[in-house]
């Protein structure tokens, strides 16, 4: 099976080499998934300051990285990434494809659904526990209406990633040098994304917000449900 | 039955002006048959915005029935000024994307939003994003609304609902106007209180009869209670680091509310991503707490030299580290208990 794990261009900062929390889980699930039989692929949109997360990703024991080269992908709306990303995807052959359920900064959780509308893929939000149950099927753990739901999902899907396995995998040491980081270039003819919808991403305005001091818990409770 | 619409079609962009009508649309979440207490708060909330922007609120309902009488009322007295049922086999269960995806789109095929607002816990997380997508919609993992009557493209006397939510560290929040940016904002409320009635019982009910999808490529092997069920639901969210030991949840919960959940930060980070609470307490530890809305508050209780991130935090509460025990927790519990006083529910 071909498993492809997505990560978000990280935020401008100091810690760009950082894999972010919702990233980290959703690349332990892939990885719990068991090597050889399963090829395991990290992408990630954006430029090659920003490949930090994928070389992370190597060092972890993902077969293939792979880098959508891109300009500026941390203020693009999720419409674009998913667009973008989804055209790598289908590239690759990915059959289950596995995020974080939100990004550090925007927060969104929503490329992921994006991505799966362009690749015409079924779409879990809020993933567990995943099992393969046939070559085309997985089985999935996933909360909602005020239950805890085991679901078969037909592949490809995409699936958003709430919570780490209950066992880590620890895949055994890289024989040789890690892969190079491979590269999808937008040039490519049969890459047109129209990349002008960071818009939706809404107004950007600075909160100007103290922080209030308090000496007991009383006053923090009257000071958080003041109106 | 009112008509049947299942037909997947995603609009285009930049289409008519029908897209932009003024109406905001709820997706309910019903428990038991009965709407959560957040799904009356995201009600009463459009209600409150809709008399600036001079919009229809919409309750949607999904079901595989009619719905119960008391249960329209419900809505109406919340703030609906219609509801439109979705109806169809399988709808009853919780949300899935692949089986309840295409209901949500003929809802909206049907009444054009200007909002789809989301309340906390319940299905906008499963269906928020992916009806984004199809209908090419501004998203919002958890925010809240302001009303303004600031001059736009509107016709006079109609105000303009603006959807706000933080990005990052909170050291900024990003403000989506649907009619600036021409397209839909699909969202999630944070959980609130409603208010005891701000509508009429009165309310009219608009059937789309829906139909399973066809080839339906995600089912169910087997389901049980969620023993995490109240937190997303929760107005206020109260989660304690792990290392502080399970009597510190223990105590705390002991003396909490109704609507108040206290919480391993650890053993229900499932339920806490899928939570949009209005209040939270930090207690221990502050590096998750980059979530809630900018109405919203949080407070964090450090102990001895514990850093605070700059910006994470509203109220603060240092206490020294050797406080740590079945004194203090017993101390926030009581505190906690005025939450109950505002209705958390």
């Amino acid at each position: 099976m071909n498993i492809v794990v997505c990560f978000r261009a990280p935020s401008p900062g100091p810690e760009v080499d950082a894999l972010a929390g919702a990233d980290a889980l959703a690349l332990a699930q892939a990885l719990a998934l068991g090597a050889g039989e399963h090829q395991t692929t990290a992408l990630l949109g954006g430029t090659s300051m920003e490949a930090g997360s994928l070389r992370l990703a190597l060092a972890a024991g993902v077969d293939r990285a792979m880098r959508v080269a891109a300009d500026d992908m941390a203020a693009t709306d999720f419409h674009t990434i998913g667009q973008l990303l989804a055209i790598a995807l289908r590239r690759i052959g990915a059959e289950l494809v596995l995020t974080g359920m939100r990004s550090d900064d925007e927060g969104l959780g929503a490329a992921p659904a994006a991505i799966a509308r362009h690749l015409g893929a079924n779409y879990v939000a809020g993933v567990e526990e995943i099992a393969i149950a046939s070559p085309g099927t997985v089985d999935v753990v996933a909360r909602g209406g005020g239950r805890k739901r085991r679901l078969r999902v037909k592949l490809p899907a995409v699936l958003t990633i709430a919570t780490g396995p209950a066992t880590p995998a620890q895949r055994p040491p890289r024989a040789g040098a890690a892969p190079a980081i491979e590269v999808i270039p937008l040039s490519d003819p049969e890459a047109t994304v129209v990349r002008r919808r960071t818009e939706l991403l809404g107004r950007l305005e600075p909160a100007s917000r103290g922080v209030e001091t308090v000496t007991s818990a009383a006053a923090l409770v009257a000071a958080l449900d003041r109106p | 039955m009112i008509g049947a619409s299942t037909a997947f079609r995603v609009p285009r962009r930049h289409a008519s002006a029908r897209r932009f009508l003024p109406n905001l649309l709820v997706p309910i979440d019903l428990r038991d048959g009965e709407p959560t207490g957040p799904s009356l708060f995201a009600l009463c909330e459009s209600r409150r915005v809709a008399h600036v922007a001079g919009a229809t609120v919409y309750a949607i309902v999904m079901s595989d029935r009619e719905i119960d009488g008391a249960v329209l009322a419900r809505l109406g007295r919340a703030g609906a000024d219609r509801v439109l049922l979705c109806e169809g086999a399988g709808l009853a269960a919780p949300a899935l994307d692949a089986t309840h995806g295409p209901a949500l789109q003929a809802a909206v095929e049907r009444v054009a939003p200007l909002l789809v607002l989301f309340p906390a816990g319940g299905a906008g997380i499963t269906l928020g994003p992916s009806l984004a997508a199809r209908i090419g919609a501004a998203f919002a993992g958890a925010a809240d609304l302001e009303a303004t009557d600031a001059v736009g493209p509107l016709a006079d006397g109609v105000g303009r609902v603006i959807v706000r939510r933080w990005r990052g560290a909170r050291a900024a929040y990003r403000r989506l106007d649907p009619v600036e940016i021409e397209r839909p904002v699909v969202a999630i409320l944070a959980a609130g209180v409603a208010a005891q009635q701000v509508g009429s019982e009165e309310i009219d009910v608009d059937v789309i009869a829906c139909a399973p999808p066809k080839g339906n490529t995600t089912s169910e092997i087997s389901s049980e209670p969620d023993d995490d069920e109240r937190i997303p639901l929760a107005r206020v969210l109260v989660a304690v680091d792990p290392a502080l030991g399970p009597e510190a949840v223990a105590r705390i919960a002991a003396a909490a509310p109704a609507g108040v959940a206290v919480v391993d930060r650890a053993r229900s980070a499932a339920a806490i991503a899928a939570s949009a609470p209005e209040i939270v307490i930090a207690i221990g530890d502050v590096e998750w707490v980059a979530m809630g809305t900018p109405h919203g508050r949080l407070g964090a209780i450090l102990f001895g030299d514990d850093a605070l991130p700059p910006r994470a935090v509203d109220v603060v509460w240092r206490v020294p580290a050797a406080a740590a025990g079945a004194e203090l927790w017993s101390q926030i519990g009581e505190a906690l208990a005025a939450f109950a006083a505002k209705g958390a529910s």
